[in-house]
Protein backbone atom coordinates (compact mmCIF):
# COMPACT_ATOMS: atom_id res chain seq x y z
CA UNK A 1 0.00 0.00 0.00
CA UNK A 2 3.05 2.20 0.92
CA UNK A 3 4.57 1.79 -2.12
CA UNK A 4 1.47 2.11 -4.56
CA UNK A 5 1.35 5.63 -2.49
CA UNK A 6 4.80 6.26 -3.19
CA UNK A 7 3.85 5.76 -7.20
CA UNK A 8 1.04 7.71 -7.16
CA UNK A 9 2.94 10.71 -5.43
CA UNK A 10 5.59 10.58 -7.76
CA UNK A 11 3.85 10.38 -10.31
CA UNK A 12 1.65 13.77 -9.45
CA UNK A 13 5.19 15.06 -8.37
CA UNK A 14 6.67 14.23 -12.16
CA UNK A 15 3.29 15.99 -13.48
CA UNK A 16 3.57 19.02 -11.17
CA UNK A 17 7.11 19.59 -12.44
CA UNK A 18 6.52 19.29 -16.12
CA UNK A 19 3.59 21.86 -16.00
CA UNK A 20 6.07 23.95 -14.17
CA UNK A 21 8.90 23.46 -16.85
CA UNK A 22 6.35 24.03 -19.77
CA UNK A 23 4.99 27.15 -17.99
CA UNK A 24 8.83 28.74 -17.59
CA UNK A 25 9.62 27.47 -21.26
CA UNK A 26 6.72 29.66 -22.23
CA UNK A 27 7.61 32.44 -20.04
CA UNK A 28 11.55 32.59 -21.11
CA UNK A 29 11.16 31.76 -24.79
CA UNK A 30 8.56 34.16 -24.66
CA UNK A 31 9.28 35.28 -28.48
CA UNK A 32 9.40 31.81 -29.46
CA UNK A 33 6.34 30.97 -27.84
CA UNK A 34 4.61 34.22 -29.67
CA UNK A 35 5.16 33.17 -32.61
CA UNK A 36 4.01 29.52 -32.64
CA UNK A 37 0.71 30.94 -31.73
CA UNK A 38 0.51 33.80 -34.05
CA UNK A 39 1.45 30.94 -36.96
CA UNK A 40 -0.93 28.58 -35.48
CA UNK A 41 -4.01 31.47 -35.50
CA UNK A 42 -3.30 32.29 -39.45
CA UNK A 43 -3.19 28.69 -40.28
CA UNK A 44 -6.53 28.31 -38.66
CA UNK A 45 -8.02 31.71 -39.94
CA UNK A 46 -6.53 30.30 -43.40
CA UNK A 47 -9.11 27.06 -42.69
CA UNK A 48 -11.97 29.40 -40.89
CA UNK A 49 -12.52 31.37 -44.10
CA UNK A 50 -12.61 28.27 -46.49
CA UNK A 51 -14.75 27.06 -44.36
CA UNK A 52 -17.16 29.75 -44.07
CA UNK A 53 -16.68 30.02 -47.58
CA UNK A 54 -17.63 26.49 -48.13
CA UNK A 55 -20.96 27.37 -45.84
CA UNK A 56 -21.76 30.41 -47.88
CA UNK A 57 -21.75 28.42 -51.45
CA UNK A 58 -23.74 25.54 -49.90
CA UNK A 59 -26.37 27.78 -48.44
CA UNK A 60 -26.42 29.73 -51.52
CA UNK A 61 -26.69 26.23 -53.79
CA UNK A 62 -29.40 25.39 -51.83
CA UNK A 63 -31.22 28.71 -51.58
CA UNK A 64 -30.99 28.78 -55.66
CA UNK A 65 -32.49 24.95 -55.55
CA UNK A 66 -35.21 26.15 -53.55
CA UNK A 67 -36.46 28.67 -55.75
CA UNK A 68 -36.86 25.80 -58.46
CA UNK A 69 -40.11 23.35 -57.99
CA UNK A 70 -42.76 21.95 -60.76
CA UNK A 71 -45.88 22.96 -61.01
CA UNK A 72 -48.54 21.14 -62.27
CA UNK A 73 -51.70 22.98 -63.21
CA UNK A 74 -54.70 20.87 -63.37
CA UNK A 75 -57.82 21.33 -65.87
CA UNK A 76 -60.81 23.34 -64.14
CA UNK A 77 -63.15 19.81 -64.25
CA UNK A 78 -60.74 18.13 -61.84
CA UNK A 79 -62.07 16.59 -59.19
CA UNK A 80 -61.12 16.72 -55.56
CA UNK A 81 -61.02 12.95 -55.67
CA UNK A 82 -58.60 12.69 -58.79
CA UNK A 83 -56.17 15.42 -56.99
CA UNK A 84 -56.36 13.16 -53.83
CA UNK A 85 -55.36 10.26 -56.11
CA UNK A 86 -52.08 11.98 -58.13
CA UNK A 87 -50.94 13.51 -54.38
CA UNK A 88 -51.38 9.96 -53.09
CA UNK A 89 -49.30 7.98 -55.91
CA UNK A 90 -46.40 11.26 -56.34
CA UNK A 91 -46.21 11.13 -52.09
CA UNK A 92 -44.76 7.71 -52.18
CA UNK A 93 -41.73 9.28 -54.55
CA UNK A 94 -38.77 9.53 -52.13
CA UNK A 95 -37.59 12.37 -54.02
CA UNK A 96 -40.08 14.70 -53.77
CA UNK A 97 -39.62 16.61 -50.05
CA UNK A 98 -42.56 18.69 -50.19
CA UNK A 99 -46.20 18.91 -51.97
CA UNK A 100 -48.09 21.93 -51.57
CA UNK A 101 -51.70 22.10 -53.37
CA UNK A 102 -53.70 25.35 -54.50
CA UNK A 103 -57.10 25.22 -54.37
CA UNK A 104 -59.33 26.75 -57.53
CA UNK A 105 -59.71 29.73 -55.23
CA UNK A 106 -56.57 30.18 -54.14
CA UNK A 107 -55.79 30.24 -58.06
CA UNK A 108 -58.58 32.34 -59.10
CA UNK A 109 -57.79 35.05 -56.21
CA UNK A 110 -54.43 34.89 -56.91
CA UNK A 111 -55.00 35.97 -60.51
CA UNK A 112 -57.60 38.75 -59.33
CA UNK A 113 -54.81 40.04 -57.42
CA UNK A 114 -51.97 40.36 -60.17
CA UNK A 115 -54.72 41.88 -62.55
CA UNK A 116 -56.20 44.23 -59.79
CA UNK A 117 -55.17 47.15 -61.85
CA UNK A 118 -56.40 45.93 -65.58
CA UNK A 119 -59.96 46.01 -65.67
CA UNK A 120 -60.13 44.42 -68.60
CA UNK A 121 -59.12 41.44 -67.75
CA UNK A 122 -60.95 41.32 -64.42
CA UNK A 123 -64.21 41.98 -67.18
CA UNK A 124 -63.07 39.32 -69.34
CA UNK A 125 -63.09 36.96 -65.87
CA UNK A 126 -67.01 38.44 -64.73
CA UNK A 127 -68.30 37.47 -68.13
CA UNK A 128 -67.08 34.15 -67.84
CA UNK A 129 -68.99 33.52 -65.02
CA UNK A 130 -67.46 30.99 -63.60
CA UNK A 131 -63.85 29.90 -62.23
CA UNK A 132 -62.04 28.82 -65.51
CA UNK A 133 -58.83 27.85 -63.30
CA UNK A 134 -58.12 24.42 -62.24
CA UNK A 135 -55.91 23.16 -58.88
CA UNK A 136 -51.78 23.65 -58.95
CA UNK A 137 -49.96 21.60 -57.79
CA UNK A 138 -46.35 23.07 -56.48
CA UNK A 139 -43.39 19.71 -56.29
CA UNK A 140 -39.82 20.52 -54.46
CA UNK A 141 -37.31 17.97 -54.95
CA UNK A 142 -34.45 17.22 -53.19
CA UNK A 143 -31.90 17.85 -56.10
CA UNK A 144 -33.00 19.20 -59.50
CA UNK A 145 -32.01 16.54 -61.53
CA UNK A 146 -35.27 14.77 -59.90
CA UNK A 147 -37.57 16.73 -61.39
CA UNK A 148 -37.19 14.92 -64.60
CA UNK A 149 -38.09 11.51 -62.60
CA UNK A 150 -41.28 13.51 -61.35
CA UNK A 151 -42.22 14.25 -64.72
CA UNK A 152 -41.98 11.05 -66.41
CA UNK A 153 -43.75 9.63 -63.27
CA UNK A 154 -46.82 11.98 -64.23
CA UNK A 155 -46.49 11.34 -68.17
CA UNK A 156 -49.08 8.39 -68.29
CA UNK A 157 -52.30 8.44 -70.00
CA UNK A 158 -54.63 8.73 -67.60
CA UNK A 159 -52.81 11.84 -66.05
CA UNK A 160 -52.40 13.22 -69.50
CA UNK A 161 -56.25 14.06 -69.12
CA UNK A 162 -56.34 15.90 -65.80
CA UNK A 163 -52.80 17.74 -66.21
CA UNK A 164 -53.32 20.83 -68.32
CA UNK A 165 -49.81 21.72 -68.20
CA UNK A 166 -46.45 21.60 -66.46
CA UNK A 167 -44.52 24.53 -65.78
CA UNK A 168 -41.28 22.96 -65.53
CA UNK A 169 -40.54 21.98 -69.15
CA UNK A 170 -38.82 25.37 -70.10
CA UNK A 171 -36.53 25.11 -67.11
CA UNK A 172 -34.72 22.37 -67.62
CA UNK A 173 -31.95 23.61 -69.36
CA UNK A 174 -31.21 26.10 -67.03
CA UNK A 175 -31.63 23.09 -63.69
CA UNK A 176 -29.12 21.23 -65.07
CA UNK A 177 -26.77 24.21 -65.66
CA UNK A 178 -27.27 24.98 -61.85
CA UNK A 179 -26.89 21.24 -61.08
CA UNK A 180 -23.54 21.61 -62.63
CA UNK A 181 -22.66 24.76 -61.05
CA UNK A 182 -23.01 23.19 -57.59
CA UNK A 183 -21.72 20.02 -58.24
CA UNK A 184 -17.93 21.83 -59.86
CA UNK A 185 -18.28 24.60 -56.80
CA UNK A 186 -18.21 21.08 -54.68
CA UNK A 187 -15.30 19.26 -56.21
CA UNK A 188 -13.54 22.50 -55.88
CA UNK A 189 -14.55 23.28 -52.31
CA UNK A 190 -13.33 19.87 -51.51
CA UNK A 191 -9.85 20.11 -53.58
CA UNK A 192 -9.24 23.44 -51.76
CA UNK A 193 -10.18 21.49 -48.39
CA UNK A 194 -7.73 19.01 -49.35
CA UNK A 195 -4.84 21.59 -50.03
CA UNK A 196 -5.48 23.18 -47.31
CA UNK A 197 -5.23 20.45 -45.02
CA UNK A 198 -1.73 19.36 -46.46
CA UNK A 199 -0.50 23.35 -46.51
CA UNK A 200 -1.65 23.46 -42.36
CA UNK A 201 0.09 20.11 -41.40
CA UNK A 202 3.23 21.68 -43.05
CA UNK A 203 2.82 25.05 -41.23
CA UNK A 204 2.14 23.29 -38.11
CA UNK A 205 5.13 20.81 -38.42
CA UNK A 206 7.59 23.37 -39.84
CA UNK A 207 6.41 25.45 -36.87
CA UNK A 208 7.00 23.07 -34.04
CA UNK A 209 9.98 22.21 -36.05
CA UNK A 210 12.00 25.29 -35.75
CA UNK A 211 10.28 25.12 -31.72
CA UNK A 212 12.15 21.94 -31.47
CA UNK A 213 15.20 22.80 -32.87
CA UNK A 214 16.20 26.13 -31.42
CA UNK A 215 16.10 23.81 -28.09
CA UNK A 216 18.15 20.85 -29.36
CA UNK A 217 21.03 21.76 -27.33
CA UNK A 218 18.81 21.84 -24.28
CA UNK A 219 17.01 18.20 -24.87
CA UNK A 220 20.39 17.03 -25.57
CA UNK A 221 21.72 18.44 -22.16
CA UNK A 222 18.19 17.71 -20.22
CA UNK A 223 19.15 13.63 -21.51
CA UNK A 224 22.94 13.93 -20.67
CA UNK A 225 21.98 14.57 -17.12
CA UNK A 226 19.72 11.83 -16.27
CA UNK A 227 15.80 13.19 -17.93
CA UNK A 228 13.50 10.26 -19.01
CA UNK A 229 12.22 10.89 -22.32
CA UNK A 230 8.72 11.42 -20.72
CA UNK A 231 10.36 14.25 -18.63
CA UNK A 232 11.89 15.91 -21.80
CA UNK A 233 8.58 15.21 -23.82
CA UNK A 234 6.26 15.82 -21.39
CA UNK A 235 6.80 19.94 -21.23
CA UNK A 236 6.54 19.88 -24.69
CA UNK A 237 2.50 18.16 -24.67
CA UNK A 238 1.93 20.85 -22.07
CA UNK A 239 2.86 23.52 -24.52
CA UNK A 240 1.09 21.59 -27.28
CA UNK A 241 -1.77 21.55 -25.42
CA UNK A 242 -1.50 25.37 -24.08
CA UNK A 243 -0.73 26.55 -27.82
CA UNK A 244 -3.75 24.90 -29.19
CA UNK A 245 -5.69 26.20 -26.59
CA UNK A 246 -4.73 29.41 -27.01
CA UNK A 247 -4.66 29.86 -30.72
CA UNK A 248 -8.54 28.23 -30.93
CA UNK A 249 -9.58 30.73 -28.39
CA UNK A 250 -8.06 33.85 -30.37
CA UNK A 251 -8.70 32.56 -33.88
CA UNK A 252 -12.58 32.28 -32.89
CA UNK A 253 -12.53 35.52 -30.73
CA UNK A 254 -11.28 36.85 -34.80
CA UNK A 255 -13.97 35.68 -36.30
CA UNK A 256 -16.69 36.06 -33.92
CA UNK A 257 -15.41 40.02 -34.20
CA UNK A 258 -15.37 39.44 -38.19
CA UNK A 259 -18.82 38.34 -38.78
CA UNK A 260 -20.11 41.00 -36.58
CA UNK A 261 -19.23 42.92 -39.63
CA UNK A 262 -20.25 40.84 -42.09
CA UNK A 263 -23.29 39.61 -40.92
CA UNK A 264 -25.25 42.59 -41.77
CA UNK A 265 -24.15 42.25 -45.61
CA UNK A 266 -25.01 38.11 -45.65
CA UNK A 267 -28.61 38.70 -44.74
CA UNK A 268 -29.33 41.51 -47.50
CA UNK A 269 -27.81 38.60 -49.67
CA UNK A 270 -29.42 35.60 -47.87
CA UNK A 271 -33.11 36.55 -47.39
CA UNK A 272 -34.33 33.45 -45.25
CA UNK A 273 -32.25 34.77 -42.59
CA UNK A 274 -29.44 33.12 -42.41
CA UNK A 275 -26.02 34.24 -40.82
CA UNK A 276 -23.05 33.14 -40.44
CA UNK A 277 -23.26 33.90 -36.33
CA UNK A 278 -25.75 31.86 -36.00
CA UNK A 279 -23.74 29.24 -37.69
CA UNK A 280 -21.05 29.10 -35.42
CA UNK A 281 -23.08 29.66 -32.39
CA UNK A 282 -25.00 26.27 -33.53
CA UNK A 283 -21.77 24.47 -34.02
CA UNK A 284 -19.48 25.75 -32.15
CA UNK A 285 -18.33 22.83 -30.03
CA UNK A 286 -18.00 21.03 -33.17
CA UNK A 287 -16.00 23.42 -34.71
CA UNK A 288 -14.01 24.20 -31.80
CA UNK A 289 -13.50 21.02 -31.24
CA UNK A 290 -12.20 19.51 -33.96
CA UNK A 291 -9.80 22.21 -34.31
CA UNK A 292 -8.83 21.92 -31.30
CA UNK A 293 -8.65 18.17 -31.90
CA UNK A 294 -6.43 18.90 -34.63
CA UNK A 295 -4.05 21.36 -33.80
CA UNK A 296 -3.47 19.65 -30.71
CA UNK A 297 -2.61 15.76 -32.67
CA UNK A 298 -0.64 17.44 -35.17
CA UNK A 299 1.78 19.53 -32.64
CA UNK A 300 1.73 16.51 -30.96
CA UNK A 301 3.15 14.70 -33.89
CA UNK A 302 5.32 16.93 -35.13
CA UNK A 303 7.07 17.57 -32.03
CA UNK A 304 7.08 13.93 -31.52
CA UNK A 305 8.99 13.65 -35.08
CA UNK A 306 11.24 16.58 -34.66
CA UNK A 307 12.29 15.25 -31.09
CA UNK A 308 13.07 11.69 -32.42
CA UNK A 309 17.11 12.64 -33.06
CA UNK A 310 17.41 14.68 -29.78
CA UNK A 311 16.64 12.11 -27.26
CA UNK A 312 18.70 9.43 -29.61
CA UNK A 313 21.59 11.44 -27.52
CA UNK B 1 33.89 -0.05 -10.08
CA UNK B 2 34.58 0.44 -13.65
CA UNK B 3 35.91 -1.78 -16.21
CA UNK B 4 36.48 -2.02 -19.56
CA UNK B 5 36.92 -5.54 -21.61
CA UNK B 6 38.46 -5.66 -25.21
CA UNK B 7 36.63 -2.07 -25.76
CA UNK B 8 36.79 -1.29 -29.18
CA UNK B 9 34.66 1.47 -31.19
CA UNK B 10 35.01 1.78 -34.74
CA UNK B 11 33.22 5.02 -36.57
CA UNK B 12 33.90 4.26 -40.11
CA UNK B 13 36.71 2.13 -42.00
CA UNK B 14 39.14 5.10 -41.40
CA UNK B 15 38.12 6.25 -37.98
CA UNK B 16 38.79 4.03 -35.08
CA UNK B 17 37.83 5.48 -31.87
CA UNK B 18 39.16 2.98 -29.65
CA UNK B 19 41.33 -0.14 -30.09
CA UNK B 20 41.35 -2.78 -27.59
CA UNK B 21 40.60 -1.16 -24.24
CA UNK B 22 41.26 -3.43 -21.02
CA UNK B 23 40.47 -0.78 -17.78
CA UNK B 24 39.63 -1.57 -14.48
CA UNK B 25 39.68 1.61 -12.16
CA UNK B 26 38.64 1.22 -7.83
CA UNK B 27 36.18 2.75 -6.13
CA UNK B 28 37.96 5.96 -5.27
CA UNK B 29 40.44 6.72 -7.44
CA UNK B 30 41.56 9.85 -9.14
CA UNK B 31 42.64 8.65 -12.19
CA UNK B 32 43.31 10.96 -15.20
CA UNK B 33 42.86 9.86 -18.81
CA UNK B 34 45.82 11.93 -21.29
CA UNK B 35 46.25 12.23 -24.82
CA UNK B 36 46.32 14.42 -28.11
CA UNK B 37 43.31 15.70 -29.67
CA UNK B 38 41.56 12.65 -31.11
CA UNK B 39 43.17 10.17 -29.14
CA UNK B 40 39.68 8.97 -28.32
CA UNK B 41 39.17 10.48 -24.43
CA UNK B 42 36.34 12.20 -25.51
CA UNK B 43 34.79 8.16 -26.97
CA UNK B 44 35.87 6.57 -23.68
CA UNK B 45 33.83 9.32 -21.65
CA UNK B 46 30.62 8.73 -24.48
CA UNK B 47 30.76 5.17 -24.02
CA UNK B 48 30.81 5.72 -20.42
CA UNK B 49 27.64 7.38 -20.36
CA UNK B 50 25.98 5.12 -22.77
CA UNK B 51 25.71 7.90 -25.09
CA UNK B 52 27.39 5.91 -27.67
CA UNK B 53 27.35 2.24 -27.81
CA UNK B 54 31.06 0.16 -28.45
CA UNK B 55 31.19 -1.92 -31.57
CA UNK B 56 33.03 -4.88 -29.69
CA UNK B 57 33.77 -5.14 -26.05
CA UNK B 58 31.92 -4.73 -22.41
CA UNK B 59 31.76 -2.22 -20.23
CA UNK B 60 31.32 -2.62 -16.57
CA UNK B 61 30.06 0.24 -14.23
CA UNK B 62 29.39 -0.59 -10.27
CA UNK B 63 26.42 -3.24 -11.28
CA UNK B 64 25.78 -1.67 -14.45
CA UNK B 65 26.60 -4.02 -17.71
CA UNK B 66 26.45 -0.35 -19.94
CA UNK B 67 26.63 -2.52 -23.19
CA UNK B 68 23.56 -4.19 -22.83
CA UNK B 69 21.81 -1.47 -20.80
CA UNK B 70 18.37 -0.80 -22.75
CA UNK B 71 17.67 2.89 -23.94
CA UNK B 72 14.92 3.03 -20.96
CA UNK B 73 17.41 2.55 -18.74
CA UNK B 74 20.25 5.08 -19.70
CA UNK B 75 18.72 7.89 -17.60
CA UNK B 76 19.26 6.32 -14.54
CA UNK B 77 22.60 5.10 -15.56
CA UNK B 78 23.34 8.85 -15.83
CA UNK B 79 21.44 9.83 -12.63
CA UNK B 80 24.55 7.88 -11.03
CA UNK B 81 27.48 9.61 -12.74
CA UNK B 82 28.01 12.67 -12.20
CA UNK B 83 29.21 14.28 -15.97
CA UNK B 84 31.59 17.76 -16.37
CA UNK B 85 31.79 18.63 -19.67
CA UNK B 86 34.44 21.60 -21.49
CA UNK B 87 31.20 23.51 -23.14
CA UNK B 88 30.04 23.21 -19.17
CA UNK B 89 26.27 22.09 -20.98
CA UNK B 90 24.60 24.77 -18.97
CA UNK B 91 20.65 24.84 -20.08
CA UNK B 92 21.16 28.77 -20.64
CA UNK B 93 17.45 29.41 -19.75
CA UNK B 94 17.76 28.26 -16.25
CA UNK B 95 19.04 29.67 -13.25
CA UNK B 96 21.97 28.14 -11.50
CA UNK B 97 19.59 27.22 -8.90
CA UNK B 98 17.62 25.29 -11.47
CA UNK B 99 20.07 23.78 -13.32
CA UNK B 100 21.45 22.39 -10.36
CA UNK B 101 17.99 21.52 -9.28
CA UNK B 102 17.08 20.43 -12.87
CA UNK B 103 19.44 16.96 -12.18
CA UNK B 104 17.51 15.88 -8.54
CA UNK B 105 14.11 16.57 -10.32
CA UNK B 106 14.44 14.40 -12.94
CA UNK B 107 15.24 12.13 -10.38
CA UNK B 108 12.05 12.33 -8.99
CA UNK B 109 13.66 13.83 -5.53
CA UNK B 110 11.35 15.38 -2.85
CA UNK B 111 11.20 19.57 -3.29
CA UNK B 112 11.79 19.64 0.04
CA UNK B 113 15.00 18.17 -0.12
CA UNK B 114 15.87 19.90 -3.11
CA UNK B 115 15.26 23.39 -1.73
CA UNK B 116 17.64 22.23 1.15
CA UNK B 117 20.43 20.65 -0.53
CA UNK B 118 21.36 22.92 -3.52
CA UNK B 119 22.10 25.59 -1.78
CA UNK B 120 24.37 23.70 0.06
CA UNK B 121 25.93 22.41 -2.91
CA UNK B 122 26.71 26.22 -4.43
CA UNK B 123 27.90 26.69 -1.43
CA UNK B 124 30.77 24.26 -1.23
CA UNK B 125 31.59 25.29 -5.20
CA UNK B 126 31.05 28.96 -4.14
CA UNK B 127 28.21 30.09 -5.67
CA UNK B 128 25.64 30.55 -2.91
CA UNK B 129 25.79 34.25 -3.88
CA UNK B 130 25.32 33.80 -7.52
CA UNK B 131 22.56 30.68 -7.30
CA UNK B 132 19.61 33.29 -9.17
CA UNK B 133 21.75 34.22 -12.24
CA UNK B 134 21.36 32.76 -15.46
CA UNK B 135 24.72 31.12 -17.09
CA UNK B 136 25.34 33.76 -19.58
CA UNK B 137 25.86 35.95 -16.29
CA UNK B 138 28.79 34.05 -15.35
CA UNK B 139 32.00 33.65 -16.51
CA UNK B 140 33.30 30.82 -17.75
CA UNK B 141 35.10 29.60 -14.18
CA UNK B 142 32.15 30.09 -12.22
CA UNK B 143 30.09 28.09 -15.37
CA UNK B 144 32.19 25.17 -14.85
CA UNK B 145 31.49 25.39 -11.23
CA UNK B 146 27.60 25.38 -11.93
CA UNK B 147 28.00 21.83 -13.65
CA UNK B 148 30.51 20.16 -11.14
CA UNK B 149 27.56 21.12 -8.61
CA UNK B 150 25.25 19.95 -10.87
CA UNK B 151 27.03 16.62 -11.41
CA UNK B 152 27.46 16.58 -7.60
CA UNK B 153 24.07 17.30 -5.98
CA UNK B 154 22.86 13.25 -6.67
CA UNK B 155 26.29 12.44 -4.78
CA UNK B 156 27.02 9.94 -7.54
CA UNK B 157 29.92 7.56 -6.39
CA UNK B 158 31.55 8.52 -10.10
CA UNK B 159 32.65 11.80 -12.00
CA UNK B 160 33.73 11.63 -15.22
CA UNK B 161 34.84 15.19 -16.31
CA UNK B 162 35.63 15.62 -20.01
CA UNK B 163 38.06 18.47 -20.47
CA UNK B 164 36.82 20.30 -17.75
CA UNK B 165 39.03 23.35 -17.57
CA UNK B 166 39.47 23.34 -21.45
CA UNK B 167 37.75 26.72 -21.51
CA UNK B 168 39.57 27.89 -18.64
CA UNK B 169 42.03 30.10 -17.56
CA UNK B 170 45.04 28.84 -15.84
CA UNK B 171 43.89 30.68 -12.02
CA UNK B 172 39.89 28.92 -12.57
CA UNK B 173 41.61 25.79 -13.77
CA UNK B 174 43.28 25.51 -10.53
CA UNK B 175 39.78 26.04 -8.67
CA UNK B 176 38.28 23.65 -11.12
CA UNK B 177 41.23 20.98 -10.07
CA UNK B 178 40.86 21.91 -6.25
CA UNK B 179 37.46 20.74 -6.01
CA UNK B 180 37.15 17.99 -8.02
CA UNK B 181 40.10 16.69 -5.22
CA UNK B 182 38.34 17.98 -2.73
CA UNK B 183 35.32 15.88 -4.07
CA UNK B 184 37.89 12.53 -4.49
CA UNK B 185 39.06 13.26 -0.80
CA UNK B 186 35.35 12.16 0.30
CA UNK B 187 35.42 8.74 -1.52
CA UNK B 188 33.97 9.89 -5.06
CA UNK B 189 35.82 8.35 -8.16
CA UNK B 190 37.20 10.58 -10.42
CA UNK B 191 37.75 10.23 -14.12
CA UNK B 192 39.60 12.96 -15.42
CA UNK B 193 40.12 13.07 -19.40
CA UNK B 194 42.44 15.58 -20.35
CA UNK B 195 45.34 17.06 -22.12
CA UNK B 196 46.22 20.01 -19.88
CA UNK B 197 50.15 18.67 -18.77
CA UNK B 198 50.55 21.15 -16.13
CA UNK B 199 47.32 19.55 -13.88
CA UNK B 200 48.36 16.00 -14.37
CA UNK B 201 51.88 16.08 -13.26
CA UNK B 202 50.64 18.15 -10.34
CA UNK B 203 47.96 15.77 -9.61
CA UNK B 204 50.71 13.13 -8.93
CA UNK B 205 47.50 10.12 -9.57
CA UNK B 206 47.30 7.41 -11.91
CA UNK B 207 47.64 8.61 -15.42
CA UNK B 208 46.17 6.36 -18.00
CA UNK B 209 47.93 7.43 -21.72
CA UNK B 210 46.13 7.07 -25.03
CA UNK B 211 47.24 7.07 -28.17
CA UNK B 212 45.82 6.42 -31.80
CA UNK B 213 42.93 4.64 -29.49
CA UNK B 214 45.11 2.51 -27.52
CA UNK B 215 46.45 2.33 -23.92
CA UNK B 216 50.25 2.88 -24.33
CA UNK B 217 50.57 3.20 -20.48
CA UNK B 218 48.93 3.08 -17.42
CA UNK B 219 51.20 4.20 -14.33
CA UNK B 220 49.90 4.36 -10.32
CA UNK B 221 51.74 7.63 -9.77
CA UNK B 222 52.09 9.05 -13.34
CA UNK B 223 53.28 12.21 -15.51
CA UNK B 224 52.15 13.71 -18.75
CA UNK B 225 54.06 11.32 -21.38
CA UNK B 226 53.79 11.49 -25.01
Amino acid sequence: MKKVVNIVYNNMHSIYRIIKFSLQDLGRNFGLSTMTVFILILMLLSVNVLWGVDILTKQATSLVKEQINISLYFKAETTDKNLEEVQKYLSVLPEITEMNLVTRDQVLDSFKNRHKLSSEVLSALEELKENPFGPTLIIKTREPQDYKKILQAVDVPEYDALIETKSFEGNEEGIEKIQNITNRIEKIGFGLSALFAIISFLIIFNTIRVSIYTQRIEISIKRLVGASSWFIRGPYMVEAFIFALLSVSITFGLIYLALHFLDPYLSIVFSNGFTLTNYYNSHIILLTGIQFVSVLLLTFISSGLAMRKQLKV
Amino acid sequence: MIKLEGVTKIYSTDSIGLRNINLHIKAGEFVSIVGQSGTGKTTLVRLLIAEERPTKGKIVIGDWDVTEIPSGEIPYLRRQIGVIFQDFKLLPKKTVYENVSFALEVAGEKSEHIKKIVPQVLDVVGLGEKMWRYPKQLSGGEQQRVAIARSLVHRPKIIIADEPTGNLDSLNTVEIIEILKKINEFGTTILLATHNREIVNELRRRVITLRGGEIVSDEESGKYRL
